[in-house]
């Protein structure tokens, strides 16, 4: 029995070489694609996958909530989470997360088929800066992955954190409401706690939480040029 | 130029159809030139006849390979998209090439940025599986192809 798949990346482009990398692996295939995390989230629950592999930076719902959406509705599915950075913040909420692999997406092309491969046999994958913090925190007896962490923020409930994504996307309270089969009456009410809980006071503030806590990212373009380069010959 | 896109004709010095065209795939996600390897693959007579992980390989493998059209990508590490197109531009022996940008920058300022650098095609990333092939038909036939993400459907 072939083993079943599910990608998710809101890129068109992405997926095609992922599919095309997955399914060269004889006894493997993609069983669905997903664009979106809430997508993923309701094809995950129809077609049971035995992996599913998500990227971070998702609209909707980002590969974080995803992950723990996921495992929310099954502890026993095994995600791979793909990620543009392997900062500590991302990998601690990875982990956090329940992830078991995880894999840069500039090193995909690498990574991605041994990862599948350890879900495949009951192990984990992560790469070499995830393991050396793990291993640091283990030998420092738990101590190093909290090392410089932001100061303890009130949690937010995963549906508070849907709606902070949502909101920071620069969607109104009407189209959250929408696309989360809420009254805005409730949207508001959401999006009030979640003001009060973490100490905010406008739409700004909460994009730049959103930001700083990998719930939204963000891509800045290249310093623009200023004059004209030697043309190597 | 947000809303549609346009492929407009500026010069013509190859037959619109069927004709060969060699190209070159420039982006530092090996797994996003997969992608784009894929899409383009499946194109009679098209060719990718190399790729390459930045600006500064990409000059080098434009001088080797001569593609007929370089898919570039804007952030990249060592030399930028931007930065590659224009040294592209100030090669003597680019007669005919073009550039197209595959791109997650969805903003009119960075598409006028790479026109501006001498780009002929600017496509966002979310959409080069709906643009791609008929924004590299364009371009290769020297006409201008824009479509930003918000675009209801690419057409010439």
């Amino acid at each position: 029995m072939k083993l079943r798949i599910l990608l998710a990346d809101d890129h068109e482009i992405v997926r095609r070489g992922l599919c095309s990398l997955l399914q060269k692996h004889e006894g493997w295939e993609v069983c669905g694609e997903a664009s979106d995390g809430r997508e993923a989230v309701e094809m995950a629950k129809q077609l049971k996958p035995d992996v599913v592999i998500v990227d971070i930076g998702m609209p909707f719902l980002n590969g974080l909530d995803t992950t723990r959406q996921l495992l929310q509705h099954d502890p026993h599915f095994k995600v791979i989470v793909l990620t543009i950075t392997d900062s500590d913040q991302v990998i601690r909420e990875a982990l956090d997360a329940g992830a078991r692999g995880f894999v840069l997406k500039s090193d995909a092309a690498r990574d991605l088929v041994s990862a599948v491969e350890a879900l495949q046999s009951k192990r984990m994958f992560f790469t070499p800066r995830v393991n050396d913090l793990v291993l640091a925190g283990f030998l420092d007896k738990g101590h190093a992955m909290s090392r410089n962490e932001p100061p303890n923020l009130p949690t937010l409930t995963v549906r508070e954190r849907e709606v902070t994504q949502l909101l920071a996307e620069g969607k109104s309270s009407k189209e959250v409401a929408t696309l989360l089969n809420l009254s805005t009456k409730t949207v508001e009410t959401h999006r009030s706690n979640i003001m009060r809980k973490l100490s905010l006071h406008s739409i700004r503030d909460l994009v730049v939480y959103a930001i700083k806590n990998n719930i939204i990212q963000i891509q800045m373009p290249p310093q623009l040029r200023t004059e004209t380069p030697v043309v190597p010959q | 130029m947000n809303g549609s896109a346009t492929a407009t004709s500026t010069r013509t010095s190859r037959e619109p159809q069927n004709m060969p065209v060699r190209i070159l795939l420039v982006d530092d996600h090996p797994i996003v030139r997969q992608g784009l390897r894929t899409l383009l693959e499946g194109r009679s007579g098209w060719e990718v006849v190399g790729e390459a992980s930045d600006g500064v390989e990409a000059l080098e493998k434009v001088d080797v390979l001569r593609p007929d059209v370089v898919v570039l990508d804007v952030t990249m590490p060592r030399m930028n998209g931007l930065e590659a197109c224009r040294l592209i531009q100030q090669k003597p022996k680019t007669s005919g090439l073009e550039v197209l940008f595959v791109t997650q920058h969805d903003s009119p300022q960075m598409m006028r940025e790479a026109l501006d650098a001498g780009a002929r095609g600017y496509v966002v990333k979310s959409n080069a599986a709906r643009d791609l092939l008929e924004a590299v038909e364009a371009v290769s036939q020297h006409r201008v192809f824009t479509a930003l993400a918000r675009s209801p459907q690419a057409s010439c």
